[in-house]
């Protein structure tokens, strides 16, 4: 202690995102006791940085974003009965997509892709292991990830659940898939959300850019909402020629 | 990815630690902060302007997470689910000369029979231990605002013991 009064913890939030500027910061440099609060609150800023944010992020990205006229509920009006016919029978006229691959089918896609080997790794407090294929697991673990592409890529990872989401785990922000060259652990993880049922994280490596709307997409539509699909859906079909793919599933819960 | 988005994620990024750790403060949980960080940034994003505005920001974040903090452990203390009240950590004394001990005890066990607004002048001078000054520029009020609810909150907190004994 200095003998002056301690800060505050916003005074202190204030000293961590500008410290020379911080009318504490004499203060903080001269006290071990505020100097022991600051390191504890970096390594907070940590964990929120590995754990939290790449649990979290999606549905923060998806309130910044306007809700569509369409969705609102003001638009909704009463469709007849005889238009809700129509509609469904344009449906179900409507062409097939091609046959999707096997559920077994698992590496690459359109030729000459390099295999692409996933790994889910169960963090706690005896250190990290590496998952099988449909593991049960805690529904609030902490999971880390390595993947080895083939070749360098543009990579997402992401997981569907069996309520439909698809969440976004790597990369954390921007669009396009990250570049990858070399395999390795990802930063990050992510923390699973206590629901129990199944979760299977996919990596998707496409040889270019890929949006993430796109990988959200096709996601989507080849695992559905359901636990059945989670459980044996393991190839994304609809997705760039050159694509590599991984897959594992974990039962939560 | 569209613009909005990228932005918010981006501002998560740089302030999420600081409602994180507010919220780790509050409620005492890793895995209810984690909840309620999100839920808060929620809440902040939808003013994205007000986000980026980096000299303004700081006690706007810190009111929003300790008002969404506050109800959740006044909601969760309503269901009686004391997992989710844990004790608040106390200021030290010497850290806030403007009340005593015996108080700052007194308003942890009370804390949640409080409106929201005088709860958290309450949790900033007590168990902040922040100046008055310094609450009522986080809360946007006057320090006279603060003296005043502080000294009911402590009136009625002082009756309310005195009726139960």
């Amino acid at each position: 202690m200095t003998g002056a009064r301690c800060p505050s913890d916003l005074a202190l939030e204030g000293y961590l995102v500008d410290r020379e500027r911080s009318p504490v910061a004499a203060h903080v440099s001269a006290c071990a006791g505020c100097s022991a609060q600051i390191a504890r609150m970096e390594a907070e800023g940590e964990h929120f940085r590995q754990y939290v944010f790449p649990a979290t992020v999606e549905k923060v990205e998806a309130a910044a974003t306007p809700r569509p006229w369409w969705r609102a509920r003001a638009w909704m009006v009463p469709v007849p009965a005889v238009l809700l016919s129509a509609l469904a029978l344009v449906v179900l006229l409507r062409p097939q997509p091609p046959d999707r691959p096997a559920d077994d089918y698992l590496g690459t896609k359109g030729g000459d892709a390099g295999a692409l080997a996933l790994t889910v790794f169960l963090g706690d407090a005896a250190g990290a292991r590496a998952l099988g294929d449909g593991e049960r697991v805690p529904p609030t673990a902490q999971l880390r990830f390595t993947v080895r592409p083939g070749r360098p890529c543009r990579l997402w990872v992401v997981s569907a659940d069996a309520s439909g989401e698809v969440s976004r785990i790597f990369p954390t922000d921007g669009d396009g898939g990250a570049r990858f060259d070399q395999g390795g652990a990802l930063p990050g993880g992510a923390v699973l959300d206590g629901k129990a049922g199944p979760e299977r994280f996919f990596a998707l490596c496409a040889p270019g850019e890929l949006e993430l709307a796109a990988v959200r997409r096709a996601v989507s539509a080849a695992v559905g909402s359901g636990e059945r699909g989670v459980r044996s859906v393991r190839v994304i079909p609809g997705l760039p020629d050159g694509t590599s793919q991984g897959s594992v599933l974990i039962e939560k819960g | 990815m569209g613009d909005r988005q990228q932005r918010a994620a981006e501002l998560y990024r740089q302030w999420g630690p600081a409602v994180y750790r507010r919220c780790l403060k509050l409620l005492r949980d890793p895995e209810a902060a984690r909840d309620a960080t999100q839920e808060v940034f929620v809440k902040l994003v939808r003013d994205l302007e007000k986000l980026e505005d980096r000299e303004a920001v700081l006690p706007w974040i810190y009111r929003v997470a300790t008002n969404h903090c506050l109800n959740l452990r006044r909601n969760a203390h309503r269901r009686g689910e004391d997992h989710a009240t844990a004790d608040l950590e106390l200021s030290s004394p010497e850290a806030s000369p403007a009340s005593t001990y015996p108080d700052r005890a007194l308003a942890q066990s009370l804390l949640s029979r409080f409106d929201a607004t005088t709860q958290t002048v309450a949790v900033g001078v007590l168990v902040d231990g922040m100046e008055h000054e310094e609450v009522a520029a986080a809360l946007g009020v006057s320090r006279r605002t603060v003296a005043r609810k502080l000294e009911r909150f402590l009136e009625k907190a002082r009756l309310y013991v005195r009726f139960e004994s």
